[in-house]
């Protein structure tokens, strides 16, 4: 998923850094274990121990969680919400139609029904699906939840200007009504021909083209119901109406909040949620080296963002064997990357391109990156390990030893008519001091054969709305390279690809990740893989859509990310789930 | 505003002295420089400081040729002394004859070498920075106090609304708004203007206040009398009647402008407005090492640099000062 | 006195309305000349999906293609009398005095100030006792006892002290005190307990930020005192005072201190005037949430209205101290008045 808009806490000065945000997608190639959360084996003490099993097994009721947050949620509301660690940690209040398994390793991979009785039903070539709900759930105030509770909420995240955080998956791929608007501005339209609600119990989808995978858009948590009359539009975030097992107590925006049992949550309507302890403490906007700190001390249970240590703190544990042995280095579903810009002369010149992939120190990247720990793996290919069409290929292998291969650059740039080299831009996220430092570690390493970067810091906020996003700036101002991320949202070729290789996505008013890959055989690859029913097949043209990128060379990939998790001292049930690549917040307790 | 708002700004309440001490040691026949530097050369302090201060801008010239002798670049990875798990130099701080102070985390760069060009940019905008406000504040000042009336109460005036802006905040403001080519400018030298530009704008109420209250002093005296009554006019008056007479408080005050200076640039370079990187700064490169406060060594010698600049100038400033005006002491 | 203070009153007023055109002006013309349109400005209010069409639109509706003049009017209106905002679904009322309204997160910027004051107020209050009581101490004894060891040693340091960046002792400070090696006494930056909630949380979360934004003033402050008692002990006032047999130590209460308090009176009220407005550099070092941390977010996000606000607020308590200041230095001294 996209990772953008970090909150207030991310100035490049201060103490508290520029947290990545976001988690999710399947991790490692870790053994899967088997029959969710407490039948892991107990592995206290072990590096790496949560990854395969879980740690600290209990089923204790009570005590609170302690989390904390570097910088703050992009929103709380489930139809605004694009975090990763946003959408593990929502399972606690909201519950959506579908959702991923409390479980450790890779059976977190797996969609499990929350709100639905089973997963999608499809029908007309995989155009219509199809949700019967479970009776007997309720909102925290008592009142039933109904489809129409669901479809409501689908229909109000459709406005962009109320929920700007959000996905447009609902918004691209069901058959809308022409000019519809969202539930405010269009309030007395017909949307049948998107969603249908036969009765209270029953939901149905209908989408303009086939798509195979609709019960990965079911488990999104713009599915988690929003009762009409209660609903506040962008302030709904404040008083949110929870149908988990807790609710909210107290939610200060900025500064944190607190969340209690709901007594109107059914345990018999949930096969899914211990809901072991009796509250959560969420502090945020807090220090992000504290946060390390206060968990290394037991003060703190989670870093509920996900994405592992600073580098202080890195220092700190690695080194010693007690603290490393209460740590896991799960891989997520990440890439980090540098997208080149094909509008932007002379990266109009394939061979250009090529020259940048060949010159590029991939070792310096990736301790710019933070390393091999907290970094990542040196990347060769767009679709990470995890998701299925991964393949191992590297069409440009920078030298035996990584750090470029300076002979072929030349060539290549000789190729493209720029024997001495050419200047560019490029551009990263101003509070991001790991893109910058990637940023400084391609200018030297692209200068060593003469092309010469100017870095260009520009506030995230704004990074793909206003400036590297947006076609027209880019070009403009020669950002001929920028730095670029992405995490899968759930984890399948298209979950991962389509919004960053499908030209169609690029709007000249800005703001699509895709920055870079304009190539209408990708486009017309996608195409075909979206209709594919066959799950082998379809991979196989995932595989093939990565390949091709890379051989227009639109993006230069940089590692896929590893995080240095650090267990709490207090807390039991600790496992991580492979969909989120972070801890399972749904599954811990208080010892 | 009123008579008690000239004392603000830190050091400067002991002002009218100043020129008061210069004026009457001038009747018996000795320059002004000629005593104060007889004066200086007795305060070991201040010139120990003086000497820091020629060292520094020795340093910052010579930048080049001193990086040079160790074979270092200030921009120049060196990732192969980095161990790659914890992003830290393999021996911890990676002190060696080659370098001086150790490396970088994460890319290994020389952070001698860094210290030494980031001489380049603090003292250059500390410098120019003053320079502006000291020639703003200075014409603005004697025009206020020489002219009086109207002039002065609007100039006063401007000075108040100046000195009512939170000055980082906007200082931070205008640094993080400007985009990367702007005014015909681009890279460093744009970077280096624009701060020399805001710094120098904001600073100038407070050379220019004390300025005022000097020309005021001035104005009322017998050799300006005396020039007016022999038919000068405004300009004659101001330029050789009153700015010689300045001339000791202006290169006091611009002594102490500097290390203000110095931590106003490196402020903003700690913000993250300052020159863009790869280009060193002192405030950057604290910055930076912030989130390697694990790696002391990194923090510390940009920090120490700092430190020692401007208290360098401080001592030196306030010798000057102590110098030129006896009563001070 | 009375028309001295009404005379006093409306040039505050008057100086905070020229800030706020000065400052508008600036914000309304650099992003301009920075290459931003009506259309790019907008285009951050309305999520990155929107529609060319559609960001024409908000620009209208936020008023960004009315000329500089009328988009002030409306701002300092909002700020006498409230301003209602279309934010999309339904119209937000920004009750007055409507400081801007932050389409960003779509909350008024006032309540958000409000909410960020106590916490700068805690910091330039607590720290401003440390920093006068340590540094008129040192001053004082100093310049009694000019020429010693401990005057010295004090200058020393109190050299040191205002040459020293902040945001280098302070990272050092949390290093050393905080980060819990090698020793842990104090709180990390980050959490603020507001003072009716728990006293003690309070003192214990700032401790840290008071001391070492009070090393850094309470150092200028005891050259100042010392300076300024070195002047006044010299004066003809003290030799009658000390002729007339009164004890050393009413010379140096009574009337030296007197004398060289009065200039550390003015600055102090600038001082803390301008620490009210936001201690940036303090309050970012240590993730205080206070209003220089505000200020430093809205920033780093481009915020303009939540940057107008903090900026005018600031501006605010600059004015109102050198009023407070100007109206103390009239009671103490009737000449004032008259000049």
């Amino acid at each position: 998923m996209q990772i953008r808009r970090l909150g207030v806490a991310a100035t490049g000065a201060v103490l508290a850094l520029a947290v990545a945000a976001c988690g999710g997608g399947s991790g490692s190639s870790t053994p899967s274990s088997s029959g969710g959360a407490a039948a892991g084996a107990n592995a206290t003490g072990e590096f790496n121990a949560a990854l395969t099993g879980v740690v600290n097994p209990s089923d204790k009721k009570g005590g609170i969680l302690k989390f904390a947050n570097g910088g703050d949620w992009d929103s709380l509301d489930p139809g605004d919400t694009y975090y990763g660690y946003s959408w593990n940690f929502i399972r606690l209040y909201g519950r959506s139609l579908l959702m991923f398994k409390s479980a450790v390793g890779k059976e977190g991979n797996q969609l499990a029904p929350d709100l639905a009785e089973d997963l999608g039903t499809p029908s007309d070539d995989a155009k219509t699906w199809t949700y019967k709900l479970k009776k007997g759930i309720k909102f925290e105030d008592g009142t039933p939840v109904t489809s129409k509770d669901v479809k409501y909420a689908v229909e109000r995240s459709f406005d962009k200007e109320v929920f700007p955080d959000g996905y447009t998956y609902f918004n691209d791929f069901l058959d809308w009504p022409k000019d519809y608007k969202g539930a405010y501005k269009s309030k007395d339209v017909n949307t049948d021909s998107a969603i249908e609600t036969p009765d209270d119990y029953t939901i149905v989808f209908h989408l303009k083209q086939p798509l195979s995978n609709f019960d990965y858009f079911a488990q999104l948590p713009a599915t988690i119901p929003v009762p009409k009359d209660k609903d506040t539009g962008a302030k709904y975030k404040e008083h949110i109406i929870s149908t988990g097992p807790y609710k909210f107590e107290k939610n200060e925006i900025g500064k944190g909040f607190t969340l209690v049992r709901n007594d109107q949550w059914d345990a018999a309507t949930d096969p899914n949620r211990k809901a072991l302890p009796d509250g959560y403490e969420v502090s945020t906007n807090v220090n992000a080296d504290d946060i390390d700190n206060r968990i290394i001390a037991g003060d703190l249970d989670v870093d509920v963002a996900g994405i592992g240590v600073q580098s202080a703190a890195l220092g700190r544990v690695l080194p010693d064997p007690a603290m490393k042995a209460n740590s896991d280095n799960p891989t997520s579903t990440r890439l980090w990357y540098t997208s080149i810009n094909g509008n932007v002369a002379p990266l109009d010149n394939i061979d250009c391109r090529k020259a940048v992939q060949y010159a590029t120190d991939k070792v310096a990247l990736q301790t710019a990156w933070g390393g091999e720990f907290s970094g990542g793996q040196i990347a060769t290919s767009l679709l990470p390990p995890a998701i299925p069409g991964h393949e191992d290929f590297n069409l440009y292998p920078p030298g035996a030893d990584n750090k470029g291969d300076l002979d072929k650059a030349k060539e290549a740039l000789t190729a493209c008519g720029q024997p001495g080299g050419f200047e560019t831009n490029i551009s990263y996220r101003a509070e991001r001091p790991k893109e910058k430092q990637a940023a400084e570690a391609l200018q030297q390493s692209l200068g060593r054969v003469g092309i010469k970067l100017t870095l260009k810091p520009f506030p995230q906020a704004d990074y793909f709305a206003l400036y590297a996003g947006k076609p027209g700036y880019a070009k403009d101002n020669k950002i001929g390279l920028a730095m670029n991320g992405w995490q899968s949202d759930w984890p399948d070729g298209f979950g991962f690809l389509q919004q960053i290789v499908d030209s169609r996505v690029i709007r000249d008013t800005g703001g699509s990740s895709n920055i870079s890959v304009r190539d209408p055989e990708v486009d017309k690859l996608i195409d075909q893989a979206m209709k594919e029913t066959d799950t082998d097949a379809r991979n196989a043209i995932w595989t093939q859509i990565d390949k091709k990128v890379m051989e227009d060379s639109f993006i230069l990939p940089n590692v896929w990310t590893k995080t240095l998790l650090v267990r709490s001292k207090n807390a039991t049930n600790i496992f991580v789930n492979d969909a989120y690549g972070m801890y399972d917040y749904l599954g811990m307790g208080v010892k | 505003m009123t008579a008690p708002m000239d004392v603000t700004g830190g050091d400067t309440q002991a002002t009218p002295a100043v020129v008061e001490g210069a004026g009457g040691q001038a009747i018996q026949g000795r320059s002004l420089g000629q005593i104060a530097w007889m004066r200086l050369k007795r305060d070991k302090v201040a010139l120990a400081g003086g000497l820091i201060v020629i060292f520094l801008i020795l340093v910052a010239v010579f930048a080049p040729v001193i990086a040079g002798a160790f074979g270092q670049d200030p921009t120049q990875f060196n990732s192969d002394l980095i161990d790659s798990s914890t992003m830290a130099p393999k021996t911890g701080t990676g002190i060696s004859a080659d370098h001086l102070f150790g490396i970088e985390p994460v890319n290994g760069r020389d952070i001698f070498s860094r210290v030494v060009y980031g001489a380049r940019i603090s003292l250059l905008i500390a410098f120019l920075a003053t320079l502006l406000s000291v020639v703003i504040g200075t014409l603005l000042g004697v025009t206020a106090g020489y002219f009086g009336g109207l002039v002065d109460s609007i100039i006063s005036k401007a000075m108040d609304v100046f000195l009512a802006f939170p000055i980082l905040v906007f200082a931070i403001a205008l640094a993080g708004i400007v985009p990367d080519t702007a005014f015909g400018l681009t890279g460093d030298t744009l970077r280096v203007s624009l701060l020399v530009f805001i710094i120098g704008f904001f600073n100038w109420p407070y050379i220019g206040r004390i300025i005022r209250g000097q020309t005021l002093s001035l104005r009322e005296r017998e050799f300006v009398d005396a020039a007016r009554s022999l038919g000068a006019r405004g300009p004659y008056i101001i330029f050789r009647e009153l700015l010689p007479n300045l001339v000791a408080p202006i290169l006091i005050y611009s002594t102490l402008l500097i290390p203000t200076n110095v931590l106003f640039e490196a402020a903003l370079s700690f913000l993250g407005v300052g020159v863009r990187p790869p280009t060193p700064t002192w405030g950057g490169m604290l910055s930076d090492a912030v989130r390697f406060y694990t790696i002391p060594h990194f923090m510390f010698f940009p920090g120490m640099a700092i430190f020692i600049t401007v208290l360098a100038f401080n001592l030196f400033g306030d010798g000057l000062r102590d110098a030129l005006d006896p009563k001070a002491r | 006195m009375v028309t001295y203070i009404i005379r006093r009153l409306i040039w505050a007023v008057v100086m905070l309305t020229i800030v706020s055109i000065i400052t508008f002006g600036i914000f309304f013309l650099v992003p301009r000349l920075a290459g931003a349109t009506s259309e790019s400005l907008a285009a951050r209010y309305v999520g990155r999906t929107a529609s060319a069409e559609q960001v024409k639109i908000a620009a209208d509706k936020l008023g960004f293609n009315d000329p500089l003049i009328v988009q002030y009017g409306r701002f300092a209106k909002g700020i006498v009398a409230g301003a209602d905002y279309d934010y999309g679904p339904g119209v937000e009322h920004c009750p007055a005095p409507c400081f801007g309204y932050s389409f960003l997160t779509r909350l008024p910027v006032w309540p958000d100030l409000m909410d960020r004051l106590p916490v700068t107020l805690s910091l330039a209050i607590g720290a401003a006792v440390i920093w006068v009581i340590a540094g008129v101490a040192t001053g004082v004894l100093s310049a009694l006892r000019r020429g010693s060891l401990f005057d010295r040693a004090a200058m020393g340091v109190a050299l040191a002290g205002v040459s020293l960046p902040i945001f280098f002792t302070g990272i050092v400070s949390l290093v050393v005190f905080s980060y819990g090696t090698p020793f842990r006494i104090t709180a990390p930056g980050g959490s603020f307990t507001p003072f009716d909630e728990n006293p003690a949380m309070w003192a214990y979360n700032l401790i840290l930020p008071w001391i070492t934004l009070a090393f850094l003033y309470a150092a200028g402050y005891a050259r100042l005192t010392r300076a300024g008692m070195l002047e006044t002990m010299n004066e003809d006032y003290i030799r009658t005072a000390r002729a007339k047999g009164l004890s050393e130590r009413r010379v140096v209460v009574k009337h030296g201190l007197r004398g060289a308090l009065t200039p550390i009176l003015t600055i102090f009220g600038l001082d803390l005037g301008l620490l009210l407005g936001g201690a940036v550099l303090t309050e970012s070092t240590y993730s205080l949430p206070g209003m220089g941390k505000y200020a430093i977010d809205a920033i780093t996000n481009q915020d303009l209205p939540k940057v107008m606000g903090v900026t005018l607020v600031a501006a605010f308590f600059v004015v109102f101290a050198n009023l407070i200041v100007d109206l103390l230095y009239a009671v103490v001294d009737p000449r004032v008045r008259l000049g």
